[in-house]
């Protein structure tokens, strides 16, 4: 939550963010985190974590435009600040769609296009991850490139979606 | 005669602590915590709001995933209430029960989530805390537990304090200890085992006085159990 009150300082345009707890953890030392008084008296205490904004976000969609334009259907996660906090956008969808056909739902568009640097469209592109609702996490393939054996990442790189183009 | 598992010991002890009413949440690589929020669906009359690290609001997942945050907590959501909204709704004071994983804990109920050994030179580095050091603190009552319950888990000094606040209660295969005074104190044991095991295999002093065996498995909660876990997978997951 403290890496979202970073991205949401930059996507604020403020160079800090307040967040409420830390009281007590040893990461605000370690983080160099500070603490500042309530300006208006409440007697709070609040912990400020610097902006943080990352040079490219890069975001799995569900459905792409050809003007960028990317609806994300599910859990959104991370994706609405770190799409405001970053300084560009790159998006892969599943699928190519109309922009008539975002236009008729457009509250579902996570990004608009004129945010998006560049896009591609990589069908089962999440893989070994899930997409909802087209896929389900495989978690074979998770385990399968986590065992401790020379060429299980190569063979799981080698088997990923966008090989078979 | 008891017949607690290790496995069960933990799921039903967690799903003992929530309450009627309550807001509970079960956070990312929580599986036995996501088993205790289901069970306590299926196995206790009252009403709660089950929220995940998914986005699911009262999901009714139509089969139980192996991660505590596949997407598939969100089936049957009516809502998605994603990371941003429940970890602001908790620093707002509004969830009442978060269940959060740790490493090592003390017997002041910090917990270590972050490093073994030294920040600088780990013996292992671990995940990190996710949203812990910020829940910890704002949430109403924290619910932690460890699946190994020992002098290296349970510990008289943490290697780091990766979050500190209002955690309540921790649960092991082999007892329930509760916070009382600011300390952690066992409120109940497995009845398998003797205070005197318990006592040994913890790293910090804890007040035993009121410590009573944990009340036996309901037919529910085992019935419960049964249908969360009927191929013993999650079971297997959890050793003695």
């Amino acid at each position: 939550m403290t890496l979202v009150a970073g991205l949401r300082a930059a996507a604020y345009g403020v160079p800090f963010q307040p967040v409420g707890g830390v009281h007590g953890s040893e990461l605000a030392a370690l983080n160099g985190w500070r603490k500042i008084p309530d300006p208006y008296g409440s007697g709070k205490e609040v912990y400020v974590i610097p902006a943080i904004s990352p040079d490219i976000a890069v975001i799995h969609a569900n459905e792409v435009d050809e003007h960028g334009n990317a609806r994300v259907l599910g859990s959104p996660f991370w994706d609405h600040p770190l799409t405001r906090a970053a300084r560009r956008v790159l998006v892969t969808a599943e699928r190519l769609v109309s922009s008539q056909a975002l236009a008729a739902q457009p509250e579902l568009t996570l990004v608009p296009g004129f945010m998006v640097e560049a896009a591609a469209v990589v069908p089962r592109g999440a893989w070994p991850g899930s997409m909802h609702p087209l896929y389900e996490v495989d978690y074979p393939a998770v385990e399968a490139y986590l065992r401790d054996e020379d060429g299980a990442l190569e063979a799981h790189l080698a088997s990923a979606p966008e090989t078979r183009a | 005669m008891s017949d607690w598992t290790p496995f069960s010991h933990i799921v039903v002890n967690l799903a003992r602590q929530i309450r009627p009413g309550e807001i509970a949440f079960s956070g990312v690589n929580s599986t036995l915590a996501m088993l205790a929020c289901l069970l306590a669906k299926r196995a206790y009359d009252f009403h709660f709001t089950y929220l995940n690290v998914a986005g699911g609001v009262e999901p009714e997942p139509r089969k139980v995933p192996h991660s505590s945050s596949d997407p598939a907590l969100v089936a049957g959501s009516p809502a998605i209430f994603g990371n941003e909204d429940f970890y602001d709704l908790c620093a707002r004071g509004r969830l009442d029960l978060v269940f959060l994983g740790c490493a090592q804990v003390d017997g002041a109920g910090r917990t270590n989530v972050s490093v073994i050994g030294d920040w600088r030179n780990p013996k292992v580095r671990l995940p990190g805390g996710g949203g812990a050091a910020v829940m910890m603190p704002t949430a109403k009552r924290v619910v932690t537990w460890r699946t190994e319950h020992s002098t290296r888990t349970l510990v008289e000094k943490l290697d780091f304090v990766t979050a500190a606040g209002n955690l309540q209660t921790v649960v092991t295969p082999i007892a329930v200890l509760q916070k009382r005074e600011g300390r952690l104190a066992l409120e109940s044991r497995n009845p398998q085992v003797t205070l005197d095991e318990i006592i040994r295999q913890t790293g910090f002093r804890f007040d035993a006085s009121a410590a009573q065996p944990t009340a036996p498995i309901t037919p529910r909660e085992r019935a419960a159990l049964e249908t969360l876990d009927p191929q013993g997978e999650f079971a297997a997951g959890v050793r003695a």
